[in-house]
């Protein structure tokens, strides 16, 4: 929602964020003093290898986590001043997320899972929208099927559902094709594409696969807790040329 | 929340099967004891009614004086119930008068030997029993029988019996069968009504005279009781039937509550061990779990909304439990009344009362104890970070915080400080408590230093012992949550069988060292004639029979009683003494009255006055003072014969002691029981029978107690069995993984037991150490506080059948974990969900 975001465009950034696990000798940087602004109304893809901190800076601006120095903000709002509950309901009402996997409750069947952060805040749904995202994520025939009773791809598709029903300010993605095979993920990744320039969406997703990444409008590299490259618009290709820099 | 909560319930059942039951049990067990005491006060009160319903005005024994324990030899004599009967406004009387009888059968044995005797009352309306078929009883021979006995005894009308009475034996013929309400004898031995013409002669050696009077009147209640005080004989008081019918109400009703009371405080104890398996299934199941629960959180539910939703789930599965409980324990009010009756009890009243009251009582209370202990697994899972839902799975968390250890310690030093050298019942009743809780919060320390030395034991079964005992020392929270539940129950029995014991030996031994008669015979009615006492006489070991004349009087307005007779053989063969004068100095004119305490006796030189149930008055000198004895209270105050003339009559001795010989007493007291029975109207008690129905009482409540505890055992087993199952679903990829690299199903089975024992171990060791120490300290503060030399009596056997009951307690409960622990394929198990 366009009020929420900064005039320059921002929807979230951290500034000098530092997450450190364990203490003396033990410690672990999982951020080393990350400085980044995610843009509003883009697809912005977070890339690097395991243990590089892709995740935790994710889960830091998205206030699922909380940062050891530094600071996150959502908007305008800075996450490490807000209580439990504050962030909680910034999560709800304002963002979105798909996880890889474990992503539905499993006693609600996909339609009260798609409108569970609604229920959550005790907002009605708005039916023309939720029509919307649910024919364009093929799910209108098995609303009422529980998570059991739908393959992999179907799981997803409901918690990508889940993720935009609100029109959150940012949806947030850990590696939402991770635990699917690539026709379905490339199925899923052109949605969430479409999804960022049909309706303004802005989504922020972690991942290590290059083709996932080269949906995205633009990528940040990350490694050691720090971010090491950005490029514009991506391709499959030119991803797995910087990355194989990397290793090299 | 609400949806959520019920769908969590219902699409998973399994996981609350042993939730459920475990509040089922308890309330089920507490809605029967509602549901029975209910029925037996209704059934008590109705009783009340059906026999008391027509009275206008009682005549009754005024019992409210200190001497109470004499009143029941009082008697109202005829000419003064004719009065009575004559009186304003009276328009009809029943006189109460019951004896007891028995029958011989033709080959002389007896049977119906705790039957009662009763006088007919010719009024119908005043009449209680109803004949259901053929007459009532009317002329000499006549009787009639209730339903009960003619149906145990094979009794029709019509039948010829040899009833024995006072009187001896007589021939009779039934005809008549009698009813009382829904139950069957007014009396609880059986009721035989007699008729007019012979019951005075059968059931009081010929006098006509009465216990208790029965007034229907025309007019107010009020008047009645006005026109009947003035001829009211001593020692007796006049009551409306309203207030009469109250006050029988009033004590029938409270033998019912005070049994409800004791029942249900075991049903809340049942319950509360439930609560520590529904604590422990819930913290369980938030653990399993805590993924759905990141995720809710994750995705914008407050903590505040995860708390509700968990304890939405705990009020679905309270109702649902206590709905069921209710159902089942209104199934168990039956099996109770046929348990009862099995063993010889007779609950009166029928069927199960279901009230609303006592059906909605329950359902509440199970669901407010499952809803509070849901309570702290709900915050927890309320507490739960986001990102533990996209963790692989959550570490345990170390129980052993510095705040655990500190406040536990505390507890336990503040516990064994107060119990070893508390100064009065509060300071070791607030030392019991702390040493409790303290035991209780230091479970999962317990827990784990439990485990280490027990680690030796268990490596001899190689590595599924070593596998098992470290499992429980895995997470000992709920290792120690789950001992805590056996333990409870396992602690109460060792502290109620130690005390107990200990208390019954301690009095019954004090009473052994009160010097008594080693018999007493009483005849309640009839007397103790010359022939039966040559007889008695002439049984092998006994030395000496003393029989004496005994009487009901008032002493000073207060009911009591007078004896006379050979006082030196007395002293001889029984306890009593003087305390103070010389029954030497008792002339004409005096008597030798017991010691009550110093207020309540008079004095020597004082005079008392003295009368009869006919209202004869006599003033006599107190000359000296009887030892309050076991014996004393038996024979009353002495007097010599030419008193005891003057007051009561010519009468033959109804009381006699009987010295035996020490040593052969069995087969003495055969004998003398042998000539006792065929004489209904005389009891036999032995002269320290208070010694043994003290250690009898002990004896059963014990037992009786213990058998309730048991109830809660079995609910901490449910404990064992759920804790275990849900254990190892939580760990199947982890058992999938041994069994995968070549661990057979036998020794993962194996390994599931041993952790079962190990918890039931725990759970039943400390229980019983905690119980012994505590039942300890008790008694040495009894001794300490009251300077009593109580020593402590170990119930060796019981405590070492609950130490392996505990443990078989185990092995059963892990039957079924076991079983499951090897059920699903290896492939599934490990496979990532």
């Amino acid at each position: 929602m366009s009020e929420t975001t900064t005039t320059n465009g921002t929807a979230a950034r951290a500034v000098e964020a530092v997450k450190t696990y364990g203490k003396g000798e033990a410690a672990v940087h999982a951020l080393a003093g990350v400085t980044v602004d995610f843009p509003a109304h883009r697809f912005t893809a977070i890339m690097g290898p395991s243990g590089s901190g892709k995740t935790t800076l994710m889960q830091c601006i998205a206030g699922l986590d909380r940062l050891t120095s530094g600071s996150a903000y959502i908007g305008e709002t800075e996450l490490s001043k807000l209580s439990r509950t504050d962030l909680t309901l910034l999560r709800r009402d304002r963002l979105g997320f798909i996880f890889q996997q474990y992503n539905l409750i499993p006693t609600l069947s996909a339609r009260e899972n798609m409108l569970l952060p609604l229920t959550l805040a005790g907002k009605p749904a708005d039916e023309e929208w939720f029509e919307t995202i649910v024919s364009t994520v093929g799910m209108g025939d098995r609303l009422k099927n529980l998570p059991s009773q739908l393959s992999g791809g179907q799981q997803q598709r409901v918690a990508v559902a889940r993720a935009l029903i609100p029109r959150p300010d940012i949806v947030f993605a850990d590696e939402p094709t991770g635990a699917l095979d690539s026709s379905t993920g490339t199925e899923m990744l052109t949605f969430m594409r479409k999804a960022v320039d049909e309706t303004g969406q802005t989504i922020v997703m972690v991942t290590h696969d290059p083709h996932a990444a080269s949906f995205a409008n633009s990528v940040l590299f990350l490694a050691d807790g720090q971010i090491t490259d950005e490029m514009e618009a991506p391709t499959t290709d030119r991803v797995l040329d910087r990355m194989k820099q990397f290793e090299g | 929340m609400l949806r959520l909560a019920w769908l969590g319930v219902r699409h998973n059942p399994a996981r609350y099967v042993a939730t459920i039951v475990a509040i089922m049990v308890g309330v089920a067990f507490f809605a029967a004891t509602g549901f029975l005491s209910d029925r037996v006060v209704d059934a008590l009160e109705g009783n009340v009614d059906r026999e008391y319903g027509t009275v206008d005005a009682a005549l009754i024994v005024d019992d409210s004086g200190a001497a109470g324990d004499f009143a029941g030899n009082l008697r109202i004599d005829g000419a003064v119930a004719d009065r009575i009967a004559s009186a304003d406004g009276v328009e009809a009387t029943a006189g109460v008068l019951t004896g007891k009888v028995a029958f011989r059968a033709a080959d002389g044995s007896t049977f119906a030997t705790d039957a009662t005797g009763r006088l007919w009352v010719e009024d119908d309306e005043l009449n209680p029993v109803d004949v259901i078929e053929g007459n009532a009883p009317a002329t000499a021979g006549e009787i009639a029988v209730d339903k009960g006995l003619a149906k145990d005894h094979d009794l029709t009308v019509g039948d010829q019996v040899t009833i024995l009475t006072l009187a001896g034996p007589a021939d009779a013929t039934v005809v008549g069968i009698t009813k009382f309400g829904s139950t069957d004898a007014l009396d609880s031995g059986g009721t035989v009504s007699i008729p007019r013409a012979t019951a005075f002669d059968w059931l009081s050696s010929g006098q006509v005279e009465y216990q208790a009077l029965y007034v229907r009147g025309s007019g107010d209640q009020a008047a009645l009781v006005a026109a009947i005080e003035p001829i009211a004989p001593k020692g007796y008081r006049v009551q409306s039937g309203d207030d009469f019918r109250a006050d029988q109400r009033k004590a029938v009703g409270s033998t019912g509550q005070l049994l409800k009371r004791v029942l249900q405080a075991f049903a809340l104890l049942a319950m509360l061990v439930g609560a520590f398996v529904i604590y422990n299934t819930f913290s369980v199941i938030v653990t399993q779990r805590v993924r759905e629960l990141g995720l809710l959180s994750a995705i914008g539910a407050t903590p505040k909304q995860i708390k509700r939703a968990l304890r939405y789930e705990g009020l679905v599965i309270g109702l649902l439990g206590s709905a069921l409980g209710v159902l089942v324990g209104f199934g168990l009010t039956f099996a109770f009344a046929v348990g009862l009756t099995a063993i010889g009890i007779d609950l009166p009243g029928s069927g199960a009362k279901l009230g609303l009251g006592s059906a909605l009582q329950p359902i509440l209370l199970g669901t407010v104890i499952t809803v509070l202990s849901v309570m702290i697994p709900a915050r927890r899972a309320a507490r739960t970070e986001p990102i533990e839902a996209l963790r692989a799975s959550a570490a345990e968390q170390s129980p052993l915080t510095r705040g655990r250890v500190i406040g536990s310690a505390a507890l336990l030093g503040l516990g064994v400080v107060a119990l070893v050298a508390g100064r009065d019942a509060k300071q070791l009743g607030i030392g019991a408590l702390a040493l409790f809780v303290g035991v209780i919060v230091a479970g999962p320390i317990i827990a784990i230093g439990g485990a280490r030395l027990l680690r030796p034991v268990l490596s001899l079964f190689g590595l599924e012992g070593r596998l098992a005992i470290d499992n429980t020392a895995r997470s000992p929270k709920r290792t120690a949550i789950t001992a805590n539940a056996l333990l409870i129950g396992v602690f109460l029995v060792t502290l109620v069988s130690v005390a107990g014991t200990t208390m019954k030996d301690f009095v019954v031994e004090k009473i052994r060292e009160i010097e008594t008669a080693d018999y007493v015979i009483q005849s309640t009615g009839g007397t103790i004639d010359p022939a039966l006492v040559t007889k008695l006489e002439e049984v092998d070991g006994v030395t000496e029979v003393v029989a004496f004349r005994r009487e009901a009087v008032t002493l000073d307005g207060q009911a009591s009683q007078i004896f006379t007779g050979d006082i030196a053989a007395l002293e001889r063969v029984s306890g009593i003494d003087v305390s103070e004068g010389s029954f030497d100095d008792v002339g004409p004119g005096a008597i030798a009255v017991v010691g009550v305490g110093e207020a309540a006796t008079p004095a020597i030189g004082t005079t008392v006055a003295v009368a009869n149930a006919a209202g004869t008055r006599d003033e006599l000198e107190v000359a000296a003072h009887i030892k309050f004895s076991i014996d004393s209270t038996v024979a009353g105050n002495f007097v010599g014969e030419e008193a005891f003339d003057r007051l009561v009559g010519d009468t033959a001795p109804t009381v006699a002691f009987i010295d035996a010989e020490s040593g052969a007493q069995s087969t003495t007291k055969d004998a003398i029981e042998a000539l006792v029975d065929q004489r209904p109207d005389v009891d036999l008690t032995e002269g320290n029978f208070l010694g043994q129905l003290i250690g009898g009482a002990f004896d059963f409540l014990i037992n009786a107690v213990n058998g309730l505890l048991v109830m809660s055992i079995v609910i901490a087993l449910i404990g064992i069995v759920n804790t275990l199952s849900l254990s190892i679903f939580e760990r199947r990829r982890e058992l999938g993984l041994l069994r995968a690299v070549g661990m057979t199903d036998r020794r993962v089975q194996r390994m599931v037991r041993l952790e079962s024992v190990v918890i039931a171990t725990l759970g039943t060791v400390v229980g019983v150490g905690l119980g012994l120490f505590m039942g300890w300290a008790l008694v040495s503060s009894i001794s300490r506080l009251s300077g009593a030399d109580v020593s402590l009596s170990l119930p060796a056997t019981r405590l070492v059948i609950v130490l392996a009951a505990g443990i078989l307690l185990g092995v059963l409960a892990s039957l079924i974990p076991a079983r499951r622990s090897t059920k699903l394929d290896v492939l599934d198990a490990i496979q990532v969900t």
